[in-house]
Order: C-alpha cells, then structure tokens, then sequence
C-alpha cells in the first residue's frame, strides 16, 4: 500500500513537503533513497546514513547561501537549467533528506532502443552517450537515431558541463563526484543538467564524504585509498580532481571510449579490482600517450567487441587529434602532463573556450549518411570526414583572426573560423572583447554577417560590422554588402577597440 | 569489457509450485527488465541462471543480460530439493566460465552468487561437502535467499556471506527482493563513500537480513 508522508524542513519548520511510500523507495543511489512528491515535481532523497552536524551544515548552506548566490543574479536562470539544484533540508524522525526539483522533461528518453520500448520515459544518464555499445548498428542494445543527436551536439554538450564545474569552482567549491551518472546530457536539446549537487566540497570548510563513482576518480584518490583518511597524504575529491573527472567526461562523450582504458596488463595473477586499481590509479596511463605505448593493447580492453565498436577502438582512425589542435592540446594537458600533476589539469573555462573555438573548425560531411555528420577541419589539403572517409568536395575558405598589440603591430589570436556555405560570422570573432560565456546577451549572438559561395565565387556578406574594410584593396565594405574571399587577402573586421583582422586563406582547392 | 559474471541458483522443487513460482517467473524477468534500463548493467553483467528440484539444468548459460530471451520457469508438483546437487553444477560451470586476467585477455570481475531457496536441503551431505568448494571459488558476494517458514535459514548461513529471509514467496515480496538484488549488482557503479568499502545496499523492508 502506498502512503502520503509528510516531511518538514529544517530551515523554515513553516515548509511542508510530502512524498509517496510505496514501502520501498522509487530509486536508490550509492548513499541515498529517493521518493517522489505526489504531482512529481521534486523528490525528497534520504541519506542512509546518519548525517553528523558538518553534513547537515553543509547541507544547509547548499540550500540557502549557495542557492542565493548562484541563482539570484543575472546569469542565475541559465544556470538553474544546468544544474539540479537541492531546495531545501527536511528530517523525517532520525532520518535527513534533500528536496530536490524533478529534472526537465527533455532528460527523459522519448524513445530509447530502436528496437524496443523498454527504455522509454527512463532518464537519460549520460552513460547512455559514451559508450559505442548503444550506437553502433550492430548493436542490440541501440538507442534510436532520434535520441543520438549528431557529433556536434556533444561538443555543445561539453560546453554546458564545462560551464557548470566552471561556476562551482569559481565559487570555491568542488563537486566531488562528477560522472556520467551525475551528469544527464540530451543530444537532441544540446543540454546537460548536472546532478547529485549535495556533495559539494567546500574547502577547508566540508570535507567530501565521497570518493567519486569508478572510471572517473582521479589516480591520487584511487592511489591512496589504502591510508587513513586522517592521514596527510590521503587525497580526497576537491577541485584538481573535479578537472581529471571533468576532462575523462569530454574525452568520452566525443570519442565513446575512456581515455585509461587501453587494456595494459600489469604481469602476474593480479585480481580484477586490483587492476583497476592500478590502471585508473597509480599506473594510470593515457591511452593514446605519444610515446609510452603500453596502454595501447585495445584486443584485451575490448576482447569481442574490438570489431564491433569500430571506429572508435581505433586509435589510427579515431585520434584525439580528430578533435582539433586547441582540444588536443588540453588533453595532453590533462591526460598526459597533468594525469600524476593535479595542478597541471585545464581549468573547466578553458575547456568551455576550447571546445567553442573548436566548432568553428566544423564542417559538414559530404556524406547526408554519414553517422556522425559533422568533423573538424584537419588542417590538411585533402579534407575528408575521418568517421567515413568521404572527400570533402569543395574549397574551405579560412579566416585566421589577428588582434592589434600596439598601433601597427599584429599578433596571431589562435583562432580561426573554417567557412562553408552559409557559416556565420559572430561578434566574438570580429571583437576581442566579447567573450562567448553564459553572460552573452540576444543581440550579441545574432550574426554580424554569413558566408556564402555564390556565383561560383566565396563571398562575405556584411549585416552589421560598421567599419569593415577590405585591407588588400583598401576598399570599405558597407552594410548589406558584400566581399570576395581570397587567398591572402585581409579584413579589418571593425576600427574600435578590441577589433581584428582576418588573414583569408583557400583549402582543399 | 570486463564482464561482472552474476548466477542464480533457483529451488524449482514441488513446493514452489502454484502462486510461488509464477512470482518468481514475474520477478525474475522484472529484474532482467531492470538490468536492461541501465547502460552499466548491459555493458558488464553477465547472468547465469541454474534451477534444482530432483534435477540440476543449466536454462541461462553465462551469457550478456541484452542477448538471451527468458525461459519460463516451471516445477514439478511435489520432489525434493537437491541444493547440494546444484552446487555441484556450479561448480563446474563456474570453473570454465570465469576469465582469469592474461596477457591477451581481462579478468572477470569476481562473480556473485544468488540462492533462492524455499526449503531445506534434501541432500544435505552433498551440500556441506560442496560448501567449502564453492566459498573457494572466490565470488564477490554469495547471497542466500530463504523464502517461507520450512527454509533453513542455517544451513544457508553455512555457505553464504549474507541470508535474507522473506516471509513469504509471493509476488509483492518476490519482486522487492529481486529489485534488491538488481541493485546490489550495480552497487559496484555507484559513487563510493570514503571510508567504506563495496558492499551490498540494504535490504528494504520486508526482508530480514539473518545475522
């Protein structure tokens, strides 16, 4: 029989909340229970354990001071979406729980398998994305087309979660238990909501009361689980290891394989656990590090299914370089110089910035069936889609962007935006000063202006940019015209402060 | 992929016939239905199901949880229980089932053990031989389940590391029990306290865990 319960916060003894028994609770994580309010708009979720003072401190000042100073500013409605925030602390006889608003409707499969229902109205935990096992058409276990998004989606997808463990920590606190059962993602909105926000770590304040979820606990905490906890080398979660979760999360929705997993073998009658142990822990090694190979023995990591996950067990075909040079460079940052180095790991904003650079480097596949639709520019002459293999068919128009150091002295940004048919030209590529964040107003995100292959001919379509000239022929460009692209020829993009210039550059004539 | 072997060993003897084992037949494939809703249960568990009355039978080898269809699962209407028998079976399945970690291929995660029983074992002389041999084979855990008033909560703590005993084997507790089980499979995927090691969640409520 089911039952109406009725809990009490602790904060406001005013505020009622209630949920359905139903004898045993609808859901059960590692360390709580969770049952549903009547119209299921939130749930309430108990610990099992007992909560001591500090938990319920800690608890406490979720909900109350870091509630007000994450949601009540301007920023604070994107970031409501992105995280599934807990409202208030309730106590039911000995026992703490959490109030926590139900996530959006979008995070819940409209169609799950292709081949069956069984998955329909579940919520989408990110797991579902990062493996091959629920993509590849051989597999029984496929999600439907319909749920899968395109290549595109994911690198979107990483800029929310970047954005999320960006605000965390730059409120100072780390969530300790970053993984893709905390973090739902939906391909098809672009959208991450990040979950199980109770964990937070406050520095010297709270201490984290857990390790982390497996394949995501960063090789100092694995590799000094034997120690006391009081023990002063013991490494528990804090902000360095949010970044190693936050970059093995990247790394695994773009390429659907875990960037440790590369199936070493440690010699000897060593047991399972023991093995993980090492491979994520103290023996961690990057997968595809350059040139210690001994990670790279894919047979034993994926035994029967080597085949059938192709490409992406494929180090050859699928490198990380297919990713692009800015997020290589964070990866080897991450996984390579600051694996064992936890200072050395990529802030969460750089790899919010890289991962926006990146999809300027997009472009579509030739291909209309090809699975992931979208690559990234190589950089090569002979551009093909490294999924499928398809030629690119026409020439690849290339801005690289320059910025004014000192009058008359031009220096390099970094940056670049690869062109096809109808590539959008944006303020934060003709103004350094904008900064694509969450703050990015409506306006600033309309396109100042489009590319477009016309007449047999690559132009530049001016909307809005004021005083963009055509620097090679010294011709000014007025809005609502246009520009013809050509190799070596220079835009100054606008004549304000923060304005640059663009070299132009033809690939793959 | 690293495969997390998980059997079940089944009393199909003529006391389960009727209600007890159309419940079993409906939480069984309810919790198959369960491990196939999470994306870390199809990529590493792998189920064997055994059943025992008068006879042992194999009716899931160890196979993925997305790749066998359920049998249904029937009894004869009276016979004796040869647990021992069943753990003899075991036994030798499971020496050829499990991968040992090699240069060429991954370890299996330990297996875990799930007996389900509603009376006590008829050949208990085989049972006891076989209970060191089986608490030998290193399995993560070894779950005995004792449903009804004639098991033999006991005889169950010899071999296993946790008895839960339920009242009754009828549907409502049957499935709470196999949700149980569901759940203590995937415990291993969940986040991880920091002073504790992996264990099972608890019980809920209508089933005692026998101490």
């Amino acid at each position: 029989m089911s039952s109406t319960v009725t809990v009490t916060s602790i904060i406001d003894t005013n505020k009622k909340y209630q949920y359905i028994d139903k004898g045993s609770p609808s859901a059960a994580g590692g360390m709580k229970d969770i049952y549903f309010s009547p119209d299921k708009s939130y749930v309430v979720a108990f610990y099992r354990a007992a909560q001591d003072f500090n938990s319920i401190e800690r608890l406490k000042k979720i909900v109350t001071t870091y509630f007000d100073r994450f949601f009540n500013n301007p920023s604070g409605a994107y970031y409501k979406e992105l995280y599934s925030w807990p409202i208030d602390v309730v106590k039911l006889d000995n026992r703490i729980g959490i109030i926590v608003p139900c996530y959006n409707s979008n995070f819940f499969f409209k169609k799950g398998y292709a081949l069956n229902d069984a998955l329909k109205g579940q919520d989408k935990e990110g797991k579902w994305f990062a493996s091959p096992l629920f993509r590849v058409s051989s597999s029984k276990s496929k999600l439907d087309e319909s749920e899968l998004g395109n290549w595109l989606s994911y690198f979107q997808i990483g800029v929310n979660i970047a954005r999320g463990v960006k605000r965390l920590h730059a409120a100072g606190l780390a969530h300790s238990d970053l993984s893709y059962k905390n973090v739902l993602i939906d391909p098809v909105s672009k959208t991450a909501a990040i979950i199980d926000i109770d964990g937070l770590v406050v520095p010297g304040l709270f201490p984290p009361d857990v390790i982390g979820t497996p394949d995501f606990i960063a090789p100092e905490v694995l590799s000094t689980l034997h120690l006391n906890i009081k023990d002063p080398n013991r490494k528990l979660p804090n902000i360095q290891t949010d970044k190693h979760a936050l970059a093995v999360l990247i790394y695994m929705y773009l390429l659907y394989r875990h960037p440790l997993k590369g199936g070493k073998f440690f010699g000897g009658d060593i047991e399972a656990d023991e093995e993980v142990k090492l491979a994520m822990g103290s023996k961690a090694l990057f997968v595809e590090h350059p040139t210690d190979k001994s990670n790279q023995n894919l047979k034993r990591e994926y035994g029967d299914n080597l085949q059938k996950f192709q490409p992406w067990t494929n180090l050859t075909k699928t490198p990380y370089t297919i990713l692009g040079p800015y997020l290589k460079e964070l990866f080897d940052q991450a996984f390579i110089k600051g694996l064992h180095n936890p200072n050395e790991r990529p802030p969460a904003s750089m790899w919010e910035q890289a991962l926006i650079k990146t999809m300027d480097l997009k472009l579509q596949c030739a291909n209309s069936r090809c699975d992931q639709k979208w690559f990234i520019y190589n950089d090569t002459n002979n551009t093909s889609c490294p999924f499928c293999n398809t030629r690119y068919n026409t020439s690849i128009p290339i801005l690289d962007f320059y910025f004014q150091q000192s009058p008359g002295k031009w220096k390099p940004e970094n940056q670049r935006l690869v062109v096809y048919n109808g590539t959008t030209l944006q303020l934060w590529h003709t103004d350094r000063n904008v900064i694509t964040n969450e703050n990015l107003t409506a306006a600033q995100k309309t396109p100042v202006g489009y590319f477009s292959f016309f007449n047999n001919k690559w132009v530049f379509v001016n909307q809005k940019l004021t005083s963009l000239v055509d620097k090679s022929e010294n011709k000014e460009i007025k809005i609502g015209e246009m520009v013809e692209l050509t190799s070596g020829k220079q835009l100054i993009l606008s004549k304000e402060d923060g304005g640059r210039v663009a070299v132009i550059s033809i690939a793959n004539k | 992929m690293r495969r997390l072997p998980v059997y079940f060993l089944l009393d199909t003897s003529g006391s389960m016939n009727g209600t007890s084992i159309v419940a079993l037949n409906n939480s069984l494939s309810e919790m198959i239905g369960t491990l196939r809703q999470d994306p870390q249960a199809i990529e590493s568990v792998w189920i064997s199901i055994i059943t025992f009355d008068i006879e042992s039978k194999i009716i899931i080898p160890l196979s993925s949880i997305d790749s066998f269809q359920l049998p249904e699962i029937t009894c004869p209407s009276s016979g004796p229980t040869h647990t021992g028998e069943a753990l003899s079976l075991l036994f030798k399945i499971v020496n050829t089932d499990i991968k040992k970690g090699s240069m060429t291929e991954k370890g299996d995660w330990k297996p875990l053990l799930f007996l389900f029983t509603d009376g006590s074992p008829s050949d208990k002389q085989l049972y006891r031989e076989m209970t060191p041999k089986i608490k030998a084979l290193n399995f993560g855990i070894i779950v005995g389940c004792a449903a009804g008033s004639l098991s033999d909560d006991a005889m169950l703590k010899e071999l296993c590391d946790h008895v839960v005993h339920l009242d009754t084997a009828d549907a409502s507790t049957l499935k709470q029990f196999f949700k149980w089980v569901s759940e203590t499979i995937d415990h291993g995927n969940k986040s991880m306290g920091t002073g504790d090691k992996v264990g099972i969640p608890p019980p809920p409520n209508d089933i005692n865990l026998v101490i």
